[in-house]
């Protein structure tokens, strides 16, 4: 029955399309060929306006990694990858563990960030987090990265409290021929990728790959493995079509299956895919609209904690009109469901063990411009209910403006929220009574109101960005006690408010055309205290493991003959309510370009010690080794 | 509870529906308008008759080759206009590269807005070859490339850098340049 939903949402989709296939495209052509320049330059054109976010990233802290950044930075995976983005804060804390966030509240379920991936919405229900282990991208594949640390809940949606990470992958024209690559070294013990685009007829362009990895276990503090090593498959397929000039499908889907070891109770088993439709028309020069319907599955076992079975079920709607001369509306729909099931252990459990929950949300927002377009002012809330909370309103102003030719000064009040997880209220530990921790029935949306201030320039070779905010939360997630004095069991509730702000600077300069060096650092402060009537003690303590600053350079050096060479440094504060020392830690990729076909490179990764720890307690902490790769790609 | 889930994926159809039947009346109603990439293709392919490029040892034959750097935003069209043309003996090609390294023979360079951030580096790579560059990317003519098209209240206008095209030995016409807006980056 959901293939017939499916195939219905396809045929209306195409049947939509039709009078527009009609049209010959090489006629248009020859016609625009009849024309004078001073023609075409007074015909009216239809432009596919830009994606409604454009100025909610104008007026934000955004920081876009570019597949050159990828390529240079010697990332092998996602997580490192988002390294290069100096308003994250990045942790490794085992072989396939990562605590990633913005502004803060960082852990392994870090819930205050959106993270999307070609257009799927990847935090885990569960508790709206991302499990980073089963989160793998061919990351030649990768178009660019946009991160954005600050709220961006009016567009994007729920959980982007503090961030957002938009990963969105290259049109299958992009990838054209074929390409091979491999290598592998210490830590990185293998990885390879094989790629091959092609077109189908005139107006379809295609593309499939496989790609894997065995990753090393990382260390335990007595410098022993862990015995986390890490083996993963993944494969997929995109096709890009151009219906007519006005209008575009993509089809796409994914497969992975992988498997981590652990010390006890056999290995963790990680698997999923997904498939994606999306589908987008310019209906006039003011007007377009865009569809994407997608279905992601993950299967996860965790043997001795929990397993999990997960569907996902996605459907988003975006119209944007222009409207008189000074109005730019976006609007837009979506309907979310999921089907989860739990595996209880003796461990824990979630109660009940399978859940359907539906998300509905809808959005507007006015870009109005004023002052000769040197001046944007965008409004817009989006509007939300879930089965947890009920109806929440997220609303936010932005404003930039372009005080002469090299500067834009930005504002923006925003309102966000944590809507409520399966962790918040279904949670249970042990997985029998009598219970230690139980999920909080009345746990409500956690709340910020997000004050930002931003400058940003660029002249030449020089471009600074500086951004500072004052962030308000209500409402955190605390433990309370049940039956006070005593210390168990806890419940799970709203009781604890905080604050945070600091500020992010970044700075990107060029001395020569063939050297570039970007810097960035941020100072970063939170205080979370519970309320009037909360018997909470951890302050914060269980969700808050961020340092208070951190410090990253990198230089990427063109050499004569071929040779490209790129450094990165990161210098990370010490996080304090977790033990964790301050360090810092050195990358390096030398490159040579020994044919147009063919690219050889040495990465060194954590050079400076041999060991070091970037996140968890001692007791369970997990040490990251130095570690060295070689990798070879050809292109054909 | 799988029915359930089952119901509430048929409910959203409706409103898909309705979304689409809105968007196609205003299918009808389109008047003497063209695709901006259509348009953008034309004025590529037109380029070609009023660019000098300076003598080089190659066959007359030769294909007269456009590049596009980055994400293709032409699809087909690109292909379309060129298909069966000819500058002199030379027939048109399009070519598509994803980095700069990657750009052998090339006439006429698209850069796409894919590769805005690295709109220096292209152009540093490129160094003084006799490639035209073109791009619509923000500020194109000031930073360094040869000719912008700039989106001005639905119609397409030229910005054209004329020290950017004589350090590559280019000559562009005056026919072209008089409909142009003329950018110097000269004593920067």
């Amino acid at each position: 029955m959901v293939v017939t939903a499916l195939s219905l949402v396809l045929s209306l989709v195409f049947s939509a399309m039709l009078p527009v296939c009609a049209q010959q495209p090489d006629s248009a052509a020859q016609a625009l060929k009849a024309m004078s320049i001073e023609q075409l330059m007074n015909l009216e054109v239809i432009s596919v306006l830009g994606r409604p976010e454009r100025l909610a990233q104008a007026a934000s802290a955004i920081q876009v990694i570019t597949q050159e950044d990828i390529r240079r930075s010697g990332a092998s995976s996602l997580p490192e990858a988002l390294r290069v983005a100096t308003n994250l804060q990045v942790a490794q804390v085992d072989s396939r563990q990562w605590a990633i966030s913005a502004r803060g509240f960082n852990s392994t379920t870090a819930n205050k960030l959106l993270v999307l991936i070609a257009g799927r919405t990847v935090y885990t229900p569960l508790f709206s987090g991302v499990f980073w282990d089963a989160q793998h991208v061919a990351l030649e594949d990768v178009d660019r990265i946009e991160v954005i640390s600050g709220p961006g809940a009016t567009l994007w949606g729920a959980n982007a409290v503090n961030g957002v990470i938009n990963v969105i992958t290259k049109d299958a024209g992009a990838s054209a021929g074929l390409l091979v690559s491999g290598g592998g070294g210490t830590e990185l013990r293998g990885a390879g990728t094989a790629r091959y685009g092609g077109a189908l007829g005139s107006s379809a362009r295609y593309r499939i790959y496989g790609t894997g990895f065995a990753r090393d276990p990382t260390a335990l503090s007595s410098g022993q493995d862990a015995p986390d090593d890490w083996h993963l498959g993944q494969g997929g397929v995109r096709l890009d079509w151009d219906v007519s000039t006005a209008s575009r499908v993509t089809l796409q889907g994914d497969l992975y299956d992988g498997r981590i070891g652990q010390a006890t109770a056999g290995d963790i088993a990680v698997s999923g895919g997904n498939v994606m439709a999306k589908w987008s028309r310019t209906i006039s020069a003011t007007s377009n609209l865009a569809a994407q319907l997608y279905y992601d599955r993950t299967h996860r076992i965790i043997p001795g904690t929990f397993g999990e079975d997960l569907d996902i079920y996605d459907l988003d709607v975006r119209h944007r009109t222009r409207l008189g001369t000074r109005h730019d509306v976006a609007w837009g729909a979506g309907y979310r469901l999921i089907n989860d099931w739990v595996t209880n252990t003796a461990a824990l459990a979630f109660l009940p063990a399978h859940v359907a929950r539906q998300w509905f949300t809808g959005f507007v927002q006015d870009e109005i411009s004023v002052a000769a377009d040197r001046v944007h002012i965008a409004l817009g809330t989006k509007l939300e209910h879930n089965d947890y909370s009920g109806f929440e309103i997220q609303p936010s102003a932005r404003i930039d403006w372009t005080t002469g030719p090299s500067g834009t000064l930005w504002a923006a009040l925003s309102r966000a929220l944590r809507t409520p997880s399966r962790i918040d209220r279904e949670l249970f530990a042990p997985g029998q009574p009598p219970y230690f921790l139980a999920g909080g029935p009345d746990f409500l949306s956690e709340k910020a109101l997000v004050y930002e201030l931003g400058y940003r320039y660029q002249q030449g070779g020089v471009s600074l960005a500086v951004a500072t905010f004052y962030s308000r939360y209500h409402g955190l997630r605390s433990l309370e006690q049940a039956n006070p004095p005593a210390a168990a069991p806890l419940v799970i509730a709203n009781g604890q408010d905080g604050e945070s702000y600091g500020a992010e600077v970044a700075a990107d300069y060029r001395p020569t055309g063939r050297w570039r060096l970007r810097a960035g650092y941020t100072e970063l402060r939170i205080h979370v205290w519970p309320n009037p009537g909360s018997t909470d003690t951890t302050r914060g303590a269980t969700e808050n493991r961020t340092p208070d600053r951190q410090f990253l350079l990198r230089s990427s050096l063109d050499l004569p003959a071929g040779l490209r060479f790129d450094t990165g440094l990161r210098a990370i504060g010490a996080i304090a309510n977790q033990q964790v020392p301050a360090y810092t830690e050195l990358s390096a990729k030398l490159t040579w370009q020994a044919a147009a076909h063919l690219g050889l490179s040495v990465v060194g990764q954590n050079l400076l010690h041999r060991r070091h720890a970037e996140f968890a307690a001692p007791a369970t902490r997990r040490e990251i080794e130095r570690g060295v790769y070689g990798r070879v790609e050809w292109r054909f | 509870m799988a029915l359930l889930s089952r119901l509430a994926l048929l409910r959203v159809v409706p409103s898909l529906v309705a979304v689409l039947l809105v968007g196609g009346p205003a299918l009808a109603s389109q008047s003497a308008e063209a695709p901006e990439y259509q348009v953008k293709a034309v004025f590529l392919f037109n380029f070609a008759q009023f660019v000098d490029w300076p003598p080089v040892a190659r066959p007359d034959s030769a294909p007269l080759v456009i590049g596009v750097l980055g994400g293709d935003p032409f699809g087909r069209v690109l292909d379309a206009t060129v298909r069966g043309e000819h500058l002199g003996a030379r027939p048109f090609a399009v070519l598509r590269f994803a980095r700069v390294e990657d750009i052998g023979a090339c006439d006429i360079l698209f850069i796409s807005q894919s590769e805005g951030s690295r709109v220096e580096a292209i152009l540093a790579g490129l160094g003084n070859r006799a490639i035209l560059t073109v791009s619509d990317i923000n500020g194109f003519a000031t930073r360094g490339g040869m000719i912008h098209f700039v989106t001005d209240k639905h119609r397409i206008r030229l910005k054209i850098n004329v020290d950017a095209a004589r350090a590559a030995r280019l000559t562009i016409s005056s026919k072209l340049l008089r409909l142009a807006e003329i950018v110097s980056t000269q004593g920067r």
